[in-house]
């Protein structure tokens, strides 16, 4: 019975640590047909960002988060402009995706070691952003920092699913998600509308950063991991589904969790991939991915 | 064979065989044995890109799970040079070529199904795999991350002047061999198979050529010559980590072959002696290295499509224009209305 309710606590905390990082990716490729590389960047900056704002200043911890949002909102923009912006129109459907693939790894290298140049390789401690441990049943506890983190992740997606469904922008995005040609005719401005996806995309990965910074460091390698991670969680779900992409976020947490607990950590990562080859054989487009249509 | 040897000129035929001499004779009159290991080095990535290119490149299939097949090439070969001690080890070598190609095939099956970034993320994820399995070491196979146990190598009695010009030499008969292969292939009906499926899949499918048996075979023989260079990388070095197979060494070989031109035979000669030489230049800045080439590889893919040899190629077919141009008369002036 403790090891069930521990795999659910945790499974649903990795859950939404997941989802947070993988949204942006999943939004990215929805709109613009792109598999964002440099969001693990967008993570890291977002861990040093936290730890300038509450380990050397003692900020309040809202404006950890604001400052990563706005950072990683600039950075994911200047990304866009730099590494998407020059190539749109230039090369066929499917040489793009790769060509975006290969220009966003590459931005996030330089960021990575950038980061490596102006920090150093040490490893920096981020506070939680809340203290505290919460028992919840016979030894399985959960820090306050991790349901504050949940809870904040959750209320995120639902924004966005919100401001997606709501708002213009949301209906512009939607619109180039759909058909490109067609809303560019009606008048979406997609040159403008690019950059902003992208940077909001990167700010939603730059506030986990703040979060993981916390439950792991800020180094310049701190990105790895979630890119990682999230790179299983949106093929799993389907590139550019919405929901597909919060149903693989849970399911990869409770696997992550069940491995844990019971096989081991050193075998988690090898069983979370095999699982994502397994079921791309079987399911070409992940769980809930469509070939070509739209998608969020 | 000879639609090859006919379609190089003979003053190209001249250039190549310069400088296959001038690269053989290279270590008679140079000894540093820094550098010397750092060409050797070089030489044995050419051969992995060489593979690449050719799966990546000119089959356009995005397998990124090389660096895994390289890896398994080199833990087969170095687990018969450890435990079957009869066997010569250039036999060691190719046969864990042959254990490397076979893992590729069966990688093929499940990729084709595939398409398009997914068949990079199933590469991927089976990379991963592989590093994450060989990490963990298990019952001893791998060595883990501190490194495959030493093994004896090509040349086990040689000193070290010897030891590396051997290498040297081996290496780049390897890339020789590899590059002549590739250039046969590409004109072969195979490699125009995997051209025109890369360029205009539908249209090669409607022609009746079997894309899925000719793809199968390029992750056949690119699987093949990354076994040979993962093998050659574990003689000559006498070890091998896992970090070998990780992001970053991955991020640089894809430089190499985005900056040398992909899917050209020569591009990954360019590229990588490109990467290398900027490397080895940086090598007191060790935390610019990366920064340098990944900058490199943004604005050659952003500016320069086709890499290096994509610009000359593009460069030479302007000059030619020019020239013709200029020899002969304007078409329009002299067949204007009286």
């Amino acid at each position: 019975m403790t090891d069930v309710v521990a795999i659910i606590v945790n499974g649903l905390v990795y859950g939404s640590i997941y989802g947070l990082v993988a949204i942006g990716m999943t939004l990215i490729y929805g709109t613009l047909r792109i598999l964002d590389m440099s969001q693990g960047s967008m993570v890291m900056i977002g861990g040093y960002a936290g730890w300038w704002a509450l380990s050397t200043h003692g900020f309040n911890p809202l404006v950890a988060l604001l400052v990563a949002f706005v950072l990683t909102f600039v950075a994911g923009t200047l990304t866009e402009l730099v590494s998407v912006q020059p190539l749109i129109g230039r090369a066929k459907s499917g040489d793009f995706e790769m060509v975006t693939f290969i220009t966003t790894f590459a931005v996030g290298i330089v960021l990575a070691n950038l980061a490596l140049q102006h920090f150093g390789a040490l490893q920096q401690n981020v506070p939680p952003i809340v203290g505290g441990v919460l028992h919840v049943y016979r030894g399985v506890s959960i820090t306050y920092h991790e349901l504050t983190m949940a809870v904040i992740s959750v209320l995120l997606m639902a924004g966005l699913g919100l401001v997606l469904a709501r708002t213009r922008w949301g209906l512009a995005i939607r619109a180039v998600a759909q058909d490109l040609d067609a809303s560019r005719s009606l008048g979406v401005p997609v040159t403008r509308l690019y950059p902003i996806t992208m940077g909001f995309a990167s700010a939603l990965a730059g506030v986990g950063g703040v979060f993981l910074g916390a439950l792991y460091f800020a180094s310049p390698t701190a990105g790895d991991l979630p890119l990682l991670e999230a790179l299983i969680v949106v093929v799993l779900g389907g590139l550019g589904s919405l929901s597909g992409t919060l149903y693989a976020a849970y399911l990869v947490g409770l696997m992550q969790a069940f491995c844990e607990v019971k096989i081991g950590t050193t075998w988690t990562f090898p069983i979370l991939y095999a699982a994502i080859v397994v079921i791309l054989v079987f399911r070409p487009y992940g769980l809930k991915g469509s070939p070509s249509e739209a998608r969020l | 064979m000879s639609s090859l040897v006919a379609s190089i000129s003979f003053g190209r035929w001249i250039a190549i065989v310069l400088a296959v001499a001038l690269v053989a004779a290279f270590p008679l009159f140079y000894e540093n044995p820094y550098y010397m290991t750092v060409i050797v080095t070089g030489e044995i990535v050419l051969l992995l890109n060489i593979s690449w290119n050719f799966i990546l490149g000119m089959a356009g299939v995005w397998n990124f799970a090389q660096l895994a097949v390289y890896a398994l090439g080199a833990y087969g070969s170095g687990w018969l040079m450890l435990h079957e001690t009869w066997l010569p080890v250039p036999l060691a070598i190719v046969c864990g070529g042959l254990l490397a190609a076979g893992i590729s095939l069966l990688l093929a099956f499940p990729t084709l199904r595939l398409f398009g970034i997914y068949t990079s993320l199933l590469t991927f994820s089976f990379a991963e795999v592989i590093q994450y399995a060989a990490t963990n070491n298990p019952g001893g196979l791998t060595g883990g991350s501190f490194g495959f146990p030493a093994v004896g190598g090509l040349f086990p009695s040689y000193g070290q002047t010897s030891y590396l010009r051997a290498y040297y030499w081996v290496c780049a008969a390897c890339c020789l061999g590899g590059c002549l292969a590739v250039a046969w292939l590409r004109r072969s009906h195979l490699g125009i198979a995997l051209r025109s499926a890369r360029d205009a899949p539908q249209y090669t499918a409607a022609r009746g050529i079997d894309l899925r048996s000719a793809r199968i075979a390029a992750f056949g023989l690119s699987g093949f010559l990354a076994g040979i260079a993962g093998g050659l990388y574990l003689a000559f070095e006498q070890s091998f980590t896992t970090d070998q197979m990780g992001l970053t060494p991955m991020s640089l070989d894809v430089t190499m072959l985005v900056i040398g031109g992909l899917g050209t035979v020569t591009g990954p000669i360019i590229g990588t002696a490109i990467v290398v030489a900027i490397q080895t230049w940086l090598i007191s800045y060790p935390g610019w290295q990366l920064t340098v080439l990944g900058t490199i590889l943004l604005v050659i893919v952003v500016f320069v499509p086709g890499g290096v040899v994509g610009l000359v190629v593009r460069i030479d077919s302007r000059i030619r224009l020019w020239v013709r141009e200029d020899a002969e008369p304007e078409p329009s002036s002299s067949s204007g209305p009286p």
